[in-house]
């Protein structure tokens, strides 16, 4: 039971993580690897909030503002004039992310921060008692999910990303602002990004490193899952299963790697990962 | 024989020679003059100077963006130190450490290449690839307990007997030598196919020649060079960490590589060099803060200079990339290969039964039966929409999923690439000229020869040969006046002919054409005209034409078929098919076939 919920709670985790970078390829055709970069600052959104003795759940709107206002800069800047050389956009957010790695590092020096729990003890569930907090975590997923839902199928920006993701050509000659869709999706998704690094605060260590180990596994998932959360969803639970069953019954450093190893085989034999037509 | 060859001698076969010569007297007195960091910290940065080599090479010039070398690197150094450590130091476990710390890499370069290419694979993949294993090396050296010395390495071994200013002159010494070995192979005939693939891999994969093939052998062959500097790295160093094969590694060579200048060799060097001497000076001072004005500057550089420091300094110099003074390629016509098989030339060349294609439940091909025998030129028409495209993508790309019957000289082409039905003597134009826009009009169509007459490693041939016919085209054309132009600078007429020309070079027994004309003007519509009417009437090619222009179809074709709303409708002589009611109608948009 309690492996069951580790895999749900992993893969909750693991959603959340990608989900802004799954939004940002989906739409934009770009892989934003400063996404680790952004999840750091949201991470360090929390250590902030906690000095200056706020309330620790004013973190997650606050991580969510920074990391989608940095975003917005990021897209002017940055991203928007790379958009017709994906593999160079690629190398220019990751070095954009160094340069974030270096500034916290400068700030906060490079020691580990503690942050207050959001969450603390365990609870009874299903017979088990369970980290609160990793409950908690699916919970934020489906939250997560559901916005993301409610946001493509439920409002205009939603349909205009469709049609982004679609056809762009034609949905600019339809005389949709596709620019502003762009800029719009990544504020979402860098932001989202900072949410998730708040989010992960009670769960991991916070260092100016601490992005880099999540990216990969969201790279991956976000490789196979195409630009569907749904696909997302199910490469999560699947791979996240993996993960922490080889890490279980295994060896833990082999199960850091197992998502990697994992998608890319999957991509290998089916170049489409799990996203349909 | 056109264009008299001239014998200016290339800018490189003086400068190559006299740059290597003073950089190995460089070498060799600079532990006299350095003092001991320096030699120390130079030592390194040469070692890492070959992976930059290296990286340049796939990236810089085959456009493959790699993570990897720093894995494979690190697996030389591993290979090396574990030998050392765990097996023994005489002067043949030396030798075996030094043959292991290659040839692992090599082998384990073909692995990864067999996962990043295949056909239709993306780049994008290919760099995903290239991500997860040196993440999945490094976990492998975490994991490995007493034999990698897992998080702290391995330490104390035996290296061999050179002291530091020995190390300092053998890195320098690898380091020119394989310099100038990239240098001749990249500007060697081989070395442009990286270029061509970098431009237009579709189009390489239409001339015959297997990318796929070629890129996980170049992938390999690297991997062997990572895998030297790891040995040499191990000996110079005495010490081997996991972050020697990790990804931010990685990530770093191709930083140092983009800032000095992809595509350039010199400038990888100069800037894997610098950056990391200056790292190792300036890292006691400020080290966070020098990282993040190399991290900002590569932003930067990336964005607003993507050739790097090299395109910055050749822009201020005023060196043209491409100096018009060695204009000496020569077209040498050649005797067609020996048509085996020509006996049966009566049978049909390519067959079609029953050939459906459909994207969903939209079906764009129904029940095509077509053949077409050797001598034949059918013209495909039809509205737009009608699947002509598709009906020549099905036939020339085995890999496109359609249900029938496809052959090309009685063999089925189903699951066959593309360039497996090129060599079944199937040649394809496209409708939009694809051609290659970073080369010469001299190395277009050496590109299109190169699977019959396998490129030299070394040499950049000064001549070109070509079959009498495209050589005829390429006269016709007045393309021999511009063999040294970058194709770049050509018209659009000039472009369609190129890759006519360039098809007709492979000498197919079957022509597929897209369009040949559209765009171009009437003068060169008459030409083009001529040229296949002479390639099937003489040479018996066959050939299938779609056109729109009625008139042009006319003239030319033997035989006409007419598609539309993806059912082939008709299918008969020239004069049967024009004045036809069905075709008025069709064409008129008038009722449904």
């Amino acid at each position: 039971m309690t492996l069951l919920l580790d895999i749900a709670t992993t893969a909750a985790v693991l959603f959340i993580v990608a989900s802004g970078l799954l939004a940002i390829f989906g739409v934009l055709k770009i892989i934003n690897f400063a996404h680790g970069a952004w999840l750091t600052v949201g991470a360090y959104c929390s250590v902030l909030i906690a000095h200056w003795g706020l309330n620790p759940w004013l973190s997650l709107p606050f991580a969510f503002l920074v990391g989608a206002a940095l975003g917005a800069l990021t897209e002017r800047l940055i991203v928007k004039p790379l958009y017709r050389r994906p593999l160079d956009a690629i190398l220019a957010t990751w070095g954009l992310g160094i340069v974030i790695g270096q500034l916290i590092t400068l700030w906060f020096g490079r020691d580990v921060q503690m942050t207050p729990n959001l969450m603390s003890g365990t609870v009874g569930f299903l017979g088990v008692d369970y980290s609160a907090y990793r409950l908690f975590a699916v919970v934020a997923a489906l939250a997560v999910g559901i916005g993301f839902t409610f946001l493509l199928d439920g409002t205009r920006l939603g349909l205009s990303a469709r049609a982004v993701i679609m056809n762009e050509s034609l949905a600019r000659a339809l005389g949709i602002d596709t620019g502003n869709v762009r800029l719009l999706t990544f504020v979402i998704g860098t932001g989202l990004a900072g949410l998730a690094g708040a989010l992960l605060t009670p769960l991991t260590s916070v260092d100016p490193n601490m992005g880099v180990a999540w990216l990969i596994g969201a790279f991956m998932l976000v490789m196979v899952a195409g630009s569907s959360f749904g696909a997302l969803a199910v490469a999560c639970l699947l791979f996240g299963g993996a993960q922490v069953l080889v890490s279980t019954f295994l060896n833990p450093v082999l199960g850091g790697v197992t998502i990697a190893v994992l998608c890319a085989l999957v991509l290998r034999l089916n170049p489409k990962g799990f996203a349909r037509g | 024989m056109v264009n008299p060859t001239r014998t200016s001698r290339p800018f490189n076969s003086v400068a190559l020679p006299a740059l290597a010569a003073g950089a190995l007297v460089v070498v060799a007195i600079g532990p006299i003059v350095l003092d001991r960091f320096a030699v120390n910290v130079l030592t390194r940065s040469m070692i890492y100077a070959v992976l930059a080599i290296t990286v340049d090479i796939l990236w810089g010039y085959a456009g493959i963006l790699t993570f990897g070398q720093a894995a494979f690197f690190g697996i030389g150094a591993y290979a090396t130190a574990i030998v050392a450590t765990h097996v023994g130091d005489s002067p043949a476990m030396m030798a075996l450490g030094f043959v292991l710390a290659v040839a692992t890499p090599m082998l384990l370069g073909l692995l990864v290449g067999w996962l990043s290419f295949y056909h239709n694979s993306t780049p994008l993949y290919a760099s995903v690839i290239s991500l997860v294993f040196p993440i999945v090396v490094t976990q492998l050296v975490f994991s490995g307990g007493v034999w990698t010395g897992s998080s702290s390495g391995l330490v104390g071994y035996t290296t061999l007997p050179l002291e530091l200013g020995g190390f300092f002159r053998l890195a320098g010494f690898c380091l020119i030598v394989i310099a100038v070995a990239a240098w001749i192979f990249v500007k060697s005939d081989a070395g442009k196919l990286l270029i061509a693939i970098r431009d237009n891999e579709t189009r390489c994969s239409y001339l015959g020649l297997n990318t796929s093939r070629f890129k996980i052998l170049l992938t390999a062959c690297l991997a062997g060079v990572a895998g030297l500097a790891g040995f040499l790295y191990a000996h110079a160093s005495g010490v081997v960490a996991p972050e020697n094969t990790g990804f931010v590694f990685g990530t770093e060579l191709v930083v140092w590589t983009a800032l000095g200048g992809r595509g350039t060799i010199l400038g990888p060097i100069l800037g894997a060099i610098g950056i990391d001497y200056l790292s190792a000076n300036l890292s006691g001072e400020l080290p966070f803060l020098y990282q993040l004005i190399v991290g900002a500057l590569f932003v930067v550089m990336i964005i607003v200079v993507p050739g790097g420091l090299a395109a910055v300094v050749t822009k201020i110099a005023g060196i043209g990339t491409n100096p018009t003074a060695i204009a000496s390629v020569t077209v040498k016509g050649v005797a067609s290969r020996p048509s085996a098989g020509w006996v049966e030339a009566r049978d049909a060349l390519i067959k079609i039964e029953n050939l459906g294609k459909s994207y969903g439940s939209h079906h764009v091909l129904e029940g095509i039966d077509l053949s077409v025998r050797a001598g034949e030129l059918v013209s495909l028409v039809g509205p737009n929409g009608a699947g002509k495209t598709t009906l020549m993508r099905c036939v020339s790309d085995g890999t496109l999923e359609a249900t029938g019957v496809r052959q090309v000289c009685g063999r089925s082409i189903v699951r066959l690439t593309p360039s497996d039905i090129v060599a079944l003597g199937v040649g394809r134009k496209f409708q939009v000229a694809s051609v290659f826009d970073s080369l010469t009009v001299a190395d277009c169509l050496r590109m299109a020869r190169m699977a019959i007459d396998p490129p030299s490693v070394f040499a950049a041939s000064r001549t070109l040969a070509l079959p009498l016919s495209s050589e005829r085209i390429v006269k016709l054309t007045g393309l021999d006046q511009l063999l040294d132009s970058s194709v770049s600078l050509l018209s659009h007429g000039q472009k369609q002919s190129l890759e006519l020309a360039m098809v007709v070079a492979l000498e197919p027994r079957l022509i597929l054409l897209d369009e040949p004309t559209a765009g171009l003007t009437k003068p060169e519509r008459t030409m083009i005209g001529g040229i296949l009417k002479s390639l099937t009437e003489e040479l018996g090619v066959a050939a299938i034409l779609v056109e729109h222009d009625l008139d042009f179809v006319r003239e030319i074709s033997s035989r006409i078929v007419v598609l539309h709303q993806g059912k082939l409708v008709l299918d008969g002589s020239v004069e049967e098919v024009v004045n036809s009611a069905l075709v008025k109608s069709v064409y008129s948009g008038g009722g449904h076939a």
